[in-house]
């Protein structure tokens, strides 16, 4: 069995010639993984292909697209960006036509360490790896199992730590509004750290990812300021399972719920009075 | 006891009027309620709710048309899919979701509006001051 480096070298190298570009990571300068746009002329660059850490490829993906959106491209994607390229295209911000996915399976170690429930990919009709089982994910059942006033404190102390650097809208590719509520003084006030509490910032970006969040973590590790926030994108994720019945990037053609009317059964799942 | 400060937003073409209905019989109902007039309860978003709470707010109730019944079709739809998730989410971060109640009153409904006004006070009534809790 050969590695997922050399096969995920072997997919591209063969899908190269029929795209302009091929998006994946390479160690740069000073040893740094970053996303880069891999071509046919300078093939080459290959030999610095690498894996892990994660890095924010599909955001990457987002800016060229906006500058160039009939590239033809391919893209290395693991279950989560993957699932993050299906909701885009949901919400027109990418043509799929246009992109070849070539899915790399993650392994153990990188599952943990992302606590990744879907660390594969399922529409990817080039996949490198194996798949492998999700895994648990300790700390959010650690937060949910709190008691309220437990949890009130331990938000309170984490958004306390935020310097609002926008990292973690900026990198999220589901966040693509060109008008954003987060920057709307009505909602979210400037020039007071650490901002009041609760955190409107914080709560509402946690509203817009509903039915959107892949769970990808990329704003986690991104933050400065190492605010756990992706936990409460996962718990209302099952929530949105639970009513909506909607998983986001699981489906190419299920519907989105952010389409504002009741679909059959939904009002019986909300808990609203009868 | 402390003197909650409730937000109502209540749609104009049902629960405002049914709150009409509710004065004009003459019920007797609590008077923490801050009643803001909305074109309809799709009309509130989450943002107006969390701002609620942020301006000092202890609850925030919101009152529209029965579902089938919303003057604009499917607005009080918005409601009924947004709200919940609103309600999760204050859980979530450690907020009592009892601080958001949302329900359905017709223009008819004046005894409904005081039940649902009262009861909603008097929960809001047991919680601390929700500013007291942030602190
Ligand atoms: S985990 Fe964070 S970055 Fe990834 S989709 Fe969800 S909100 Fe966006
Ligand atoms: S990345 Fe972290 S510090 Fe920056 S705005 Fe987001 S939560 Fe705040
Ligand atoms: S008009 Fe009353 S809820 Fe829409």
């Amino acid at each position: 069995m050969t590695d997922r480096l050399t096969t995920l070298r072997k997919t591209i190298e063969n899908v190269l010639p029929n795209v302009e570009g091929v998006l994946a990571l390479r160690i740069g300068p000073g040893g740094i993984t970053a996303p880069h746009l891999f071509s046919k002329e300078h093939s080459e660059e290959l030999d610095k292909l690498a894996l892990w850490p994660k890095e924010p490829v599909p955001d990457t993906l987002k800016i060229i697209l906006r500058a160039h959106p009939d590239a033809k491209l391919a893209i290395v994607c693991r279950g989560c960006e993957e699932r993050g390229i299906v909701e885009m295209f949901k919400h027109s911000q990418l043509n799929l036509d246009n992109l070849t996915l070539i899915g790399l399976q993650c392994e153990q170690d990188e599952a943990e360490f992302c606590r990744c429930a879907k660390p594969f990919t399922v529409h990817s009709k080039l996949t490198v790896g194996e798949p492998i089982e999700g895994v648990p994910d300790p700390l959010t059942a650690k937060i949910e199992a709190m008691s309220q006033p437990e949890k009130q404190a331990f938000w309170k102390q984490e958004f306390e730590h935020c310097i609002k650097c926008y990292g973690c809208r900026n990198i999220c590719p589901q966040c693509f509004c060109n008008i954003c509520a987060l920057e709307d003084e009505t909602w979210v006030e400037t020039g007071r750290l650490p901002m009041p509490n609760p955190s409107m910032y914080h709560m509402v970006r946690a509203m817009h990812m509903t039915a959107k969040c892949v769970a990808c973590r990329e704003c986690e590790e991104t933050c400065p300021a190492d605010i756990p926030m992706a936990v409460h994108f996962r718990l209302i994720a099952r929530d949105v399972r639970e009513m909506f019945n909607y998983e986001p990037g699981a489906s190419m053609d299920q519907k989105p719920p952010q389409l504002l009317v009741l679909e059959e059964g939904e009002y019986e799942r909300s808990g609203l009075p009868h | 006891m402390y003197e909650p400060k409730i937000i109502g937003f209540l749609c104009n073409w049902c629960s405002y009027r049914g709150a009409d209905t509710a004065g004009m019989a003459r019920m007797k109902y609590p008077p923490n309620v801050k009643i803001i007039r909305v074109p309809c309860s799709g009309r509130i978003s989450p943002e107006l709710v969390l701002r609620s709470f942020r301006e000092g707010a202890d609850g925030v109730i919101l009152l529209g048309c029965h579902i089938g019944d919303c003057h604009y079709a499917t607005g009080n739809h918005r409601t009924a899919k947004r709200m919940p998730v609103l309600k999760k989410l204050m859980e979530y971060t450690g907020i009592e979701p009892e601080r958001l109640y949302i329900n359905w009153v017709s223009a008819a409904e004046g005894e409904k509006f005081t039940t649902v006004i009262k009861e909603f006070t008097e929960t809001i009534s047991a919680l601390p001051p929700f500013v007291e809790t942030m602190k």
